[in-house]
């Protein structure tokens, strides 16, 4: 045979091998931010298949409500923190195949020196001593709205089991109980901050002990409290000392499942596969690395133990047995209605000339979501009559300020007064935050409430943040300044300003009820 | 190299005559009828755990032996019997996981033409090793004489659940907190519908009737309450025992054959498994226990030819050495793999038969409510 036909042949060989190898499939997974570390395992087989990846993160209670939804979830693949989310919220049955990847107990992570001061190391800590230190303000820590977030959710659930006092699982009647209710609100109280997404937790805790800030706590997954004391150890600073309740604690079994959108059978055959590559030893080994639990897959895969902080991957943790869905579904009211911190929220609205129209509109409409109770609670993000509520609306200067509980009256009469409001006139937010802050910190027993200032804006503002920065350093309390973003928002200010103070900024021009909903539930 | 025409003739010849020959024997096979083409196609409703039976190589290679392809749907096997949306689809055969569901198609008005269990398979508990030593101890879990396998005193336990022991009171301190077992949600899938009335039968001290439903039901529903959150399916709680292990899942209900089906599946995840030094999984067989058996609900007479398949020695062999499955009457054709040798008992003994079908809806109802 001529040379050139032979390299011709092999040329055209190998041209075939790669289209084989190419799948060219476009894959999409919405997961918990808990999987962030696992993205490039995931990333690098969807590059040897030749496949584009996309992974957005949403808080697994996000997901589930997804489900719920009539129109269901965009994306092929799911990957929430617990198949309990799948299970209580897809009733469709739009999911296939849900496979669980790892397990994932949702500890509590305290400061070492904390934990040495609480009596707490080499010793079983129950929920009951973490409730005492609690009552007797000598713990707060972190945790993530129940309401949004599998990690909060599943703390929660564990303090109302615990409060039951280990009954086998929680019943609709266990929530009417005062003394269950009692028990769970105290414990509640120890939340300094709040978060929608458990992996912003654990970077809210990181880069405020890079500037300083030290928190005693944190509620979060084994794994995610490894990274997080990865990262600490690197900067030198004190790792979290894993508590393990003794009493039960709830674990995430990370299920990752298709939908089928009909996109053919290469969509799905990419899923099996994926879900194989995942299953393969060599893979599950450097899952494991990850501080994650994977039974049945023995020591010779299990991440090391690290004594220093307790962490203990082969460490048995007995779990609480998840109730049923309707008393899920109650848990969660309760929470959002009576149970959680109450919040002090500051409501700044931009009425500036820049806001006119389309501005205009989509900050009437936020109002009207955020104050009419039916639709807030649609997605859980309902106010309490506990709650207190600032609005300011502004221009160059705030204009007034309306302040209410968060009584269905209070928010009618907030709405009202929103609704007068006519943009016009130049832009000062710092200004308005500025009050806000004031607002804030003159309020009467503030440590019982979770404070946050949120500025509705398109971020082009006049002033400088300097002094209001200032004022933020030397207040008593920390509060963050979340911002949303309406019309063709310039967000670069805002971004600068929630950085300062640990907050986000949420896109609110698109899905508004999300963007609230995502910002509620950092208070 | 050259043939000559005539051997060449010669060979035809022997080979028309060799395969004449054979089709005339191969006829009188039925085994063999599907190699001589006209194959039938059949459609029908199956329970999930039958799945991987169905879709094992080996197993269609033998039926289409018989001539005979399946188009077999999963579809759970109390919706399969009564819900009009599959029922109108005009399933050629039905193939639910319990006995009880003939007299349920034939109330919802299918044309049953006949019926015969074909497989069976015990509900069994799934455990982890800490767990069966301590019951050892505490005497709830006892070896059979017969057989050496781990028998489970389900009422000792159940009334230990009932009265709120801990785990620690039943000799298993590795555990804490409420001592409980969990079943799939009874009114969506077999495998927590056996358990009920398994359940029943043995809070009644006999097959549960009506009288002993209103005497007994509320213990089998404070058993069910206990549970919370209750899997739809029995594959999906295996699987969830298999991954939560030990802490998140001591004790499931579950069928005799998915141990045997996931050990086989990858031979080499269970001799890991068995070689490590975690707790280990581990069948325990409540004394007594209820059989779950499959029966196959003929509806079109072209089925007739996969109910003589399906009993012949050879798949009810591959039945039990691949996928765990024991025979019409609990008895079981062959070995096993040797990969989970010792696994299982050749034969179990007390084995209670399930209350009657309006006894069962009568406890689904209140398990509902």
């Amino acid at each position: 045979m001529p040379k050139t036909l032979t390299s011709v042949l092999l040329l055209a060989f190998a041209v075939l091998l790669a289209a084989c190898n190419s799948s060219h499939v476009k894959f999409s997974i919405v997961s918990g931010s808990e999987n962030t570390v696992l993205e490039p395992i995931v990333q690098e087989f969807c590059a040897k298949q030749g496949a584009t990846c996309t992974v957005s993160y949403k808080g697994s209670l996000d997901i589930g409500l997804g489900l719920q939804k009539p129109g269901g979830l965009d994306q092929d693949a799911v990957w929430p923190a617990s198949s309990v989310w799948v299970d209580l919220f897809d009733t469709g049955r739009k999911v296939r195949n849900l496979t669980s990847i790892a397990q994932m107990p949702v500890i509590l992570g305290v400061r070492k020196s904390k934990a040495a001061e609480l009596g707490w190391v080499g010793k079983p800590v129950f929920m009951k001593d973490i409730l005492a230190a609690v009552k007797d303000g000598k713990l707060k820590f972190l945790m993530t709205s129940a309401t949004q977030s599998n990690s909060g959710a599943s703390a929660y659930l564990a303090m109302l089991s615990s409060a039951l006092g280990g009954k086998e699982v929680i019943e609709p009647g266990d929530l009417d109980n005062p003394s269950v209710r009692d028990t769970v609100g105290t414990l509640l109280q120890g939340v300094e901050r709040s978060s929608g997404s458990s992996g912003w937790l654990a970077d809210l805790y990181v880069d405020s002990a890079g500037k300083g800030t030290v928190y005693d706590a944190m509620w979060n997954y084994e794994a995610t409290l490894k990274e997080t004391n990865d990262k600490l150890k690197q900067m030198g600073k004190e790792p979290l000392y894993a508590i393990y309740p003794a009493d039960g604690v709830a674990v995430g079994d990370s299920p990752l499942g298709f939908i089928d959108h009909g996109r053919g059978a290469d969509v799905e055959k990419f899923f099996t596969d994926l879900l194989a590559y995942l299953q393969s030893d060599a893979v599950r080994k450097r899952i494991a690395d990850t501080g994650r639990r994977l039974p049945l897959g023995g020591a010779a895969i299990q991440a090391t133990a690290e004594p220093d902080w307790n962490f203990d991957p082969g460490k048995l943790v007995t779990s609480i047995r998840m109730p049923e869905p309707a008393v899920i579904r109650k848990a969660l009211d309760l929470y959002q209605e009576a149970l959680r911190k109450p919040s002090l929220t500051a409501l700044c609205f931009d009425f500036s000339g820049s806001m006119q129209d389309q501005g205009e509109k989509q900050l009437q409409a936020a109002a009207q979501f955020l104050f009419t109770p039916e639709k807030a609670s649609e997605v859980l993000v309902q106010w309490t009559p506990s709650d207190r509520i600032f609005v300011l609306p502004f221009d160059a200067v705030v204009r007034d300020t309306f302040e209410a509980s968060g009584d269905a009256a209070g928010q009618g009469e907030l709405l009202a007064d929103v609704a007068q409001q006519r943009a016009g006139g130049g832009t000062d937010m710092y200004a308005c935050a500025d009050q806000a802050l004031q607002k804030i910190v003159a309020t009467a027993n503030l440590s019982k409430y979770l404070p946050a200032i949120v500025i509705m804006t398109d971020g082009r503002t006049d002033g400088g943040s300097d002094l209001f920065l200032a004022h933020w350093r030397g207040a008593a309390v920390r509060v963050p300044v979340f911002g949303v973003t309406f019309g063709d928002a310039d967000k670069s200010q805002l971004d600068s300003l929630a950085k300062a103070t640990s907050a986000r900024v949420f896109d609110g021009s698109g899905d508004l009820a999300g963007a609230f909903r995502a910002a509620r539930g950092y208070n | 190299m050259a043939i000559s025409r005539r051997a060449f003739g010669l060979g035809l010849l022997a080979a028309a005559a060799a395969g004449t020959g054979g089709y005339l024997t191969l006829k009188d096979r039925p085994e063999f009828r599907g190699y001589l083409g006209n194959k039938a196609h059949l459609f029908g409703f199956i329970g999930g755990e039958k799945q991987a039976f169905l879709a094992d190589p080996d197993v269609v290679h033998a039926l289409g032996g018989y001539g005979l392809e399946l188009d077999a749907r999963v579809a759970g096997s109390v919706e399969m019997v009564r819900e009009s949306a599959l029922l109108s689809q005009k399933p050629q055969f039905l193939w639910p996981s319990s006995s009880i569901m003939v007299d349920l198609a034939r109330k919802s008005g299918v044309p049953v033409r006949n019926d015969q269990v074909v497989l069976n398979s015990p509900i069994v508990v799934y455990t982890w090793g800490p767990v069966v030593e301590g019951l050892k101890k505490s005497g709830l879990v006892t070896v059979a004489a017969k057989g050496g396998y781990n028998q489970l005193d389900l009422k000792a336990l159940l009334d230990a659940i009932l009265a709120g022991k801990n785990w620690s009171d039943l000799g298993i301190d590795e555990l804490y907190g409420r001592a409980r077992i969990v079943s799939t949600d009874p009114n969506r899938s077999n495998s927590g519908f056996m358990f009920s009335g398994l359940v029943l039968s043995l809070m009644s001290g006999d097959v549960a009737t009506q009288e002993l439903l209103a005497q007994h039901g509320d213990q089998a529903k404070a058993i069910f309450r206990g549970m919370g959150l209750k899997s739809s399916s029995s594959g999906k709680l295996f699987d969830q025992y298999i991954a939560g292990g030990l802490g998140a899942e001591p004790m499931v209900v579950g069928y005799e054959n998915q141990l045997v089906e996931w050990a086989l599946a990858d031979p080499a995840r269970w001799q890991r498994v068995q070689a490590g030094a975690g707790a280990k999984p581990e069948i325990l067989y409540p004394r007594p226990t209820v059989y779950s058996a499959h029966p196959l609900i003929v509806i079109d007479p072209s089925v007739d030819r996969l109910l003589e398949a399906l009993t012949s020695p050879k798949l009810q062999e591959l039945a039990w050495s691949k996928h765990g499955f024991r025979g019409p009457l609990g008895t079981v054709t062959g070995g096993a793999d040797a990969a989970i040798a010792g696994v299982r008992p050749a034969e179990i003994e007390a084995v209670l038969p399930m209350p009657s079908a309006d006894v069962m809806l009568s406890l689904l109802a209140q398990l509902e409510g």
